[in-house]
């Protein structure tokens, strides 16, 4: 498939002489329903679309690298934008860099042709699909809602012969479940975007959060505790996993000095297992090609406990001589960055049933209010939510507020139980893991 | 619509606009246009970008709920009488709010474009490079420099013409330093509704300071768990009244029922000696702006005054709901986000206590200093605040350094135990305000210092 805007950009490059380029077009096309208790409040249909151009200018022994942002394909913007990047370029110094070459890319189907085909009717059936479950549920009400449709079709061009192109759709939803009694009120909140629509699983989903907020109605702050056990669910998990462990994996954090991991370094407890893998069926962040074009695959970085591998986009890889294991990403400015695709953890042997039996005293987890973690020294310290307070193996009564503190860097040290069950929440692929050693304060 | 003129722009809204009768329902329409210059300097990246402009439309119209139409600059306007339905008798859903006009231009007292990108990216290699050499135990230093022009045209079916073209521009020092194997940071952050003379205030003195207080984190302790009186510096007061109380305030969670504020309209909601204000109208803050994303005129909301509850924070339409006078508070990110009702410069306001004498009357507690991130909880009134550092207070003494420290709990159990305010000008830090977890705005928060008993915090 080829874009019209794409051959207007590349020829208005070619006309101006420019060497080395590539250019990055993203056409965007969002449907989406906002709900006030449970009625449908705000329709918006979104069309846009915007494009990145990356210009090289070689020196004797370093590149500069121009990089410019539009959204408008008129000839008089196009002309301004290219004499713009051109005169970045000049300026701009970096590492010896050129733009990969053609190679082949998977056959990876990341679109639904359902909603390709009809996505405002794709998006107000799943939107009443929404209102009605949320109107079947008892005791709590959806004071707010927020429900998205995505198509994003993304182009890649570069003057090495690199032609690409991928159509990717996925889903948003933003939902609030409140429960009351005698004046007192508790939420479930959560927010995120879904790959498929196998993902969105409405009729459990709501269920389960149903049980969540009417059960925070009741919960208490939790015991001060130092040195405790708490499980983590996927959803939880990724919040903290992929930006500590994330960063400490990157060639650019190595290259920078700010990575801890060094391969062959003991990091994790020895059946912690993490991929990256930017092929992940079911993964958001997954793709045939990354933000340089090169090809996406699956990366070992922690295999039993070990680092065994730094991820590298193409400019990493130039400076170190090594393969570029297709960990590219693009910022909102167009510049291109050292990033992870898509972090699986392998499963443990215990279920989800089992690890809480096991637990004599400890916490599980739903939701943060914001984990954050500090992502140079991995350490944390976050309001609880939505949570449990587990006693002889079982839940014994729902906590909220409290704060959790701990490091991510220690605690994947401290793995005591790993679940079989696993999750997709967004770019990760997670069980549900139970930490030693993390402390509890209220 | 590259190339343009504003007047055109006005002339070709007017004429769409007159498709949506104002009896009959409620129309407007805003274009939205960006420019932006950054550099970002990394040890082995200088990335240097320009945005020379994205635009866009948006146009919507109440018809007893909103429907919207966002397109890029380079679609056929005539979609938007297409797509937005034309209905009879809806006008009276929405109330009608003041008609005005306005064309207004900030003036930045240096207007970065006068400057070349080779004097800015010369610039941003010295700070670089003095930063780096400063200190063997600086590891890695990042150092940002952002500049950003928004143009905002904005007509409805109630008589509005206006625009507004506002520079905002933000520079950021990050050095990391290691020693042994503690590894950790401190930042310095300047921003506003300014022009290059923002490089003004970072000069070697600044950069010093900054280089120190990195140094200083490799000492940091961790902060001990429970409850303690603490000290808030300006910027985590401003976490505060923005984070944890200002987003239970925006009115669009009140129309939901989702905000524990609902019930406290007029009633006490912190200690006597607080007040806090929202302020759209602050001049040259990054929160600032002459007219919101509805034509709404910036003004001022004093949201808590003696610790009474006096206001909601309203857009357009809640306003409408409640009968209430909107101050200018619904904004978008930009043309592809929606309206929301959004807090701009958010603070508390002066008392009478110096920040000596309330670290002279605290026999053990902690101070903490330089507010980090915060996340809202509208229906729960929970806290989440965390700030990047803290020093104990012993014996009416700053002590020790501590790591980032978590301050957590009830938002109007904290309110309610400030127990001093300092009487400080107010100063305002900038940074980016989301809604949930996306729509992200420029805003500021701040104030003075605060003291309050018998707070929660922990490890951060």
């Amino acid at each position: 498939m080829t874009s019209e805007k794409l051959d207007i950009i590349e020829n208005s490059l070619k006309s101006k002489g420019v060497k080395e380029y590539e250019i990055f077009l993203i056409e965007r096309n969002i449907h989406e329903t906002m709900l006030l208790k449970n009625q449908r409040d705000v329709e918006r249909e979104i069309t846009d679309f915007e494009y990145f151009i990356r210009l090289l200018n070689q020196k004797d022994d370093s590149t500069g690298i121009g990089v410019i942002k539009g959204n408008s394909t008129s000839p008089k913007q196009l002309d301004n934008n290219i004499t713009q990047c051109v005169g970045l370029s000049r300026v701009n110094t970096g590492p010896k860099y050129f733009f990969p070459e053609k190679s082949n890319a998977s056959n990876l189907r990341l679109a639904e042709e359902k909603l390709l085909k009809n996505p405002l009717s794709v998006k107000n059936d799943l939107v009443e699909e929404l209102i009605s479950n949320c109107a079947h549920l008892k005791e709590v009400e959806a004071p707010f809602g927020r429900f998205r449709t995505h198509i994003n079709h993304n182009y890649l061009r570069n003057s090495n012969g690199l032609d690409l192109d991928s159509i990717k759709t996925f889903y948003f939803i933003e939902l609030s479940l409140k429960a009351q009694k005698n004046g007192d009120l508790s939420e479930f909140w959560d927010v995120g975007y879904y790959k498929s629509k196998d993902h969105l699983k409405f009729g459990q989903r709501l269920e389960d959060w149903s049980k969540l907020a009417k059960d925070t109605l009741r919960a208490k702050v939790p015991e001060p505790n130092e040195k405790t056990i708490v499980i983590f669910p996927p959803n939880v998990l990724k919040e903290a996993i992929n930006p500590v462990v994330g960063i400490h994996s990157l060639a650019k954090s190595r290259y920078e000095k700010i990575s801890r991991f060094n391969p062959g370094d003991k990091v994790a407890n020895d059946d912690f297992i993490l991929h990256d893998d930017g092929l992940l069926e079911g993964g958001l962040s997954s793709n045939p090609w990354d933000a340089e074009g090169i090809s996406q695959q699956k990366t070992s970085v922690i295999e039993n406990g070990v680092f065994k591998n730094f991820l590298y986009d193409h400019k990493y890889a130039l400076l170190e001589n090594k393969k570029s294991t297709g960990n590219a990403s693009r910022t909102a400015n167009g510049t291109v960055n050292n990033g992870i695709s898509n972090f699986t953890v392998n499963s443990g042997d215990i279920s989800l049933k089992d690890m809480i039996s096991e637990i004599k005293k400890g916490y599980y987890i739903q939701k943060f209010s914001w984990l954050n973690p500090d992502v140079v020294s991995g350490f944390f310290g976050a309001e609880i939510r939505n949570g449990y307070y587990i006693k002889d193996g079982e839940f014994k009564y729902p906590i909220k507020l409290g704060n959790v503190s701990g490091n991510v860097l220690d605690m994947i040290k401290e793995c005591l139980y790993i679940s079989k069950e696993r999750e997709y929440s967004e770019n990760s692929y997670f069980p549900y893991i139970a930490f030693n050693n993390l402390n509890v304060s209220s | 619509m590259n190339g343009t003129t504003h007047g055109e722009i006005f002339s070709l809204f007017n004429e769409i606009s007159k498709n949506y009768n104002r009896k009959d329902q409620y129309f407007d329409i805003l274009y939205d246009a960006t420019s932006s210059f950054s550099i970002k300097k990394t040890p082995s990246s200088e990335d240097i970008t320009v945005d020379t402009k994205t635009s866009g439309i948006v146009a919507r119209t109440f018809i007893g709920k909103w429907e919207e139409i966002a397109i890029n600059n380079d679609s056929d306007t005539a979609i938007i009488n297409k797509r937005l339905p034309k209905v009879k008798n809806k006008g009276d859903t929405i109330a009608e709010f003041e008609s005005w006009k306005i064309n207004k231009e900030l003036k930045p007292k240096i207007n970065p474009l006068d400057i070349s990108v080779e004097e800015k990216v010369e610039r941003i290699r010295e700070i670089f490079n003095y930063v780096k050499n400063s200190d063997e135990r600086i590891i890695n230093t990042q150092v940002l420099y952002a500049e950003t022009f928004t143009e905002r045209i904005f007509v409805n079916n109630e008589g509005c013409e206006l625009r507004q073209s506002i520079p905002r521009v933000r520079f950021a020092v990050l050095p990391i330093a290691k020693e042994e194997s503690v590894v950790d940071y401190d930042y310095f952050i300047k921003s506003g509704e300014m022009g290059y003379e923002i490089m003004d205030l970072v000069n070697n003195q600044a950069l010093d300071k900054a280089v120190q207080n990195s140094l200083d984190m490799l000492k940091a302790e961790l902060p001990p768990s429970g409850k303690h009186t603490i000290i808030l510096d300006p910027s985590m007061a401003g976490l505060i009244a923005h984070e944890s109380f200002g987003h239970g305030l925006e009115a669009d969670q009140v129309l939901r029922d989702r905000s524990y504020l609902k019930q406290h309209l007029n009633k006490k909601v912190a200690s006597e000696i607080c007040t806090i204000y929202d302020t759209p109208s602050y001049e040259n803050k990054l929160g600032s702006y002459f007219f919101d994303d509805e034509g709404i005129k910036a003004g001022n909301n004093l949201l808590v005054k003696d610790g009474i509850l006096r206001s909601f924070i309203y857009d357009r339409r809640s306003a409408s709901e409640f009968d209430a006078k909107p101050q200018g508070n619904g904004r978008r990110e930009s043309f592809a986000h929606p309206v929301n009702p959004r807090m701009t410069n958010t603070y508390f306001g002066p008392g009478d206590y110096s920040l000596e004498e309330m670290i002279s009357e605290t026999q053990k507690g902690a101070i903490l200093i330089h507010g980090y991130f915060g996340m809202e909880d509208p229906l729960g009134g929970g806290m989440q605040c965390t700030s990047k550092k803290a020093f104990l207070i012993e014996n009416g003494h700053k002590t020790k350094i501590l790591k980032a420290t978590a301050l957590s709990g009830a938002v109007l159990d904290l309110l309610k135990n400030i127990d001093a305010v300092s009487k400080d000008a107010v100063t305002l830090d900038g940074g980016t305000c989301g809604k949930g977890s996306e729509d992200l705005i420029p805003v500021t928060s701040g104030g003075v210092y605060l003291r309050a008993n018998n707070a929660l915090i922990s490890p951060g």
